[in-house]
């Protein structure tokens, strides 16, 4: 997936497993730029009666480079508190809850938003209320409305949302996770001596699950290292590199015959996510947990799983004859190092550019200077919209087609005209549109879509 | 002052000073158990007792102190 579940150790932890992240200009308030931070992959709706929550033993964080080096020069940092009314219930509410000061809601909770920036700590507000999960018609029978109460505005034109979303990340899982079994394309795939299947529309294996959104939207200006508002594509200050990360503290404690639990030392990151299915496709399984532990500078370290992907050497196996010129393309692929290690220069897009120099960082970069698309593609700069993945990232990018696509070799051409992609490589997907959620998308802030009920939904079924 | 009296003198001057530091010493110790009482509870860790490097933590603070004697007794006290 994205992110979800992606190294062995984090998929132990879901409450600190980063699983999506979104960074893109607003399309409704283009003098800001909104950043997505997703946690807790696979919600399921009805999973009660201790229902999802963020961590109140995690510090979250939102981080931007906006001078390149690949270390964060702004952190937004959000902290939680769960608190518990009636501690002699099991309920999680005892009538519908029809306001965030709900006294029917037994477990709420509440965050602060902390910018560090230089070193210094500014607390941006306290105390702000996060919605319940979305439980059914008699608990939360609004509940719009009370996602609606828990977009909550900031100092300096900020506004924050932190709870429940609809899970946007489309993708389907059972057919990527059978030998890349990918539905439309599954009577060309080698099958192992198998049957051979008939090609099938795509299964989004994520619809109508839940994930915990923490949504930022600041001015533009909130992120340059200037405090300028960016105006100029051109320009290297237009550019931020964006990552989400989740760090628990170094030590835990429990007490035998205790509920106690304590935990002390300092914040030690245990997930990060720049660009979406990096640490997934590109890092070998027994240093996936050590990616988690680092910041984006020490990602030289990775650059060969980026320049010489497994996934490139697999697609022409297992598809054969489908991708030859993929199977004879042994050079290092600099036009992936560029896409997620660096940014794209100038030169190779006209009118684009999102590098930030020469570290090698996987961050998700925004040129905050390309105004939104208003015919946006879902293929993002491979459907010649500029601003889409990758420039940054918005809720409705395809973005599994545009990396499986990248791999296949599409983008190779940018660095090496003289490289004819196959024809497979511009066709290559696993058959889903932002169609395939369910739930769909808002055109204004928090832009993912309104989590699934509990009470309405039914436990997966076959395809 | 006689030799006796001197001697006596050093000696009682000697106790003094060695029950100024007894009480020193337990001043200092109460001070630092009431400053260890503020911190909460502390969490020792010692990766490898060989090199005798421990990391204390409490609270979000965490130091590194080197004491081969000491790890090595923590050492033992967990076999």
């Amino acid at each position: 997936m994205s992110s979800h579940r992606e190294a062995p150790a984090i998929s132990r932890d879901p409450v600190a497993d980063s699983t999506d992240l979104y960074a893109f200009v607003s399309p409704d308030d283009p003098g800001t730029v909104t950043i997505i931070s997703n946690y807790i992959p696979l919600e399921a709706p009805f999973g009660g009666p201790n229902f999802f929550e963020f961590g109140p033993d995690v510090r979250y964080r939102i981080n931007i480079d906006n001078n390149g080096d690949g270390d964060a020069d702004i952190i937004y940092e959000f902290a939680f508190e769960t608190t518990v009314a009636n501690a002699d219930s099991f309920l999680y509410n005892s009538g519908p809850i029809l306001s965030l000061d709900s006294a029917n809601w037994n477990r709420k909770q509440f965050y602060s938003v902390t910018r560090i920036s230089r070193g210094r700590r500014q607390v941006l507000a306290e105390g702000l209320a996060c919605p319940p999960c979305n439980i059914g018609p008699l608990s939360t029978p609004d509940y719009d409305m009370l996602a609606s109460q828990a977009i909550h505005g900031l100092p300096g034109g900020r506004t924050v949302f932190a709870g429940q979303r609809a899970e946007g990340f489309y993708v389907d899982l059972g057919s990527i996770f059978d030998l890349g079994n990918l539905r439309p394309f599954e009577n060309l795939h080698a099958t192992f001596g198998l049957p051979s299947l008939a090609a099938a529309p795509g299964v989004n294996g994520t619809d109508n699950f839940s994930v915990h959104s923490i949504a930022l939207k600041v001015p533009k200006s909130d992120l340059t290292g200037n405090g300028s508002n960016p105006a100029s594509a051109s320009s290297p200050d237009s550019v931020v590199g964006v990552w989400a990360s989740a760090s628990r503290q170094a030590a835990i404690v429990r007490e035998p015959w205790s509920e106690y639990v304590h935990e002390a030392g300092e914040w030690t990151q245990v997930s990060r996510l720049g660009n979406p299915l990096f640490n997934e496709v590109l890092v070998g399984m027994g240093f996936k947990d050590l990616w988690n532990s680092l910041p984006p500078s020490a990602d030289k370290r990775f650059a060969a799983g980026v320049q010489h992907p497994e996934l490139a050497a697999l697609l022409p196996v297992l598809y054969p004859g489908v991708f030859p010129n993929l199977a004879k393309l042994t050079a290092a692929r600099a036009d992936l190092v560029a896409i997620l290690l660096t940014g794209i220069p100038s030169g190779l897009i006209p009118g684009f550019q999102n590098l930030t120099g020469n570290t090698l960082a996987d961050m998700l970069r925004l040129n905050m200077a390309i105004p939104p698309a208003s015919n946006p593609s879902i293929f993002g700069l491979l459907g010649n919209d500029l601003a889409g993945f990758p420039n940054g990232r918005r809720v409705q990018d395809d973005v599994v087609a545009i990396e499986l696509r990248a791999i296949a070799g599409a983008t190779y051409p940018l660095v090496n005209s003289s490289y004819t992609p196959d024809a497979a490589a511009a066709a290559v997907t696993d058959g889903l549109t932002p169609a395939s959620v369910s739930r769909g998308f808002l055109s204004t802030f928090p832009y993912l879509g309104i989590p699934q009920g509990g009470y309405q939904t039914a436990p997966l079924g076959t395809v | 002052m006689s030799e006796s009296t001197r001697r006596g003198f050093v000696k009682r001057s000697a106790a003094a000073a060695a029950g100024m530091t007894v009480v020193g010493a337990l001043a200092a110790e109460q001070a630092d158990a009431k400053a260890a009482a503020k911190s909460g509870p502390v969490v020792a860790y010692i990766r490898e007792p060989r090199t005798g490097e421990i990391t204390v933590m409490a609270g979000e603070r965490q130091v590194k102190l080197e004491d081969r004697k000491l790890a090595a007794r923590l050492a033992r006290a967990a076999r």
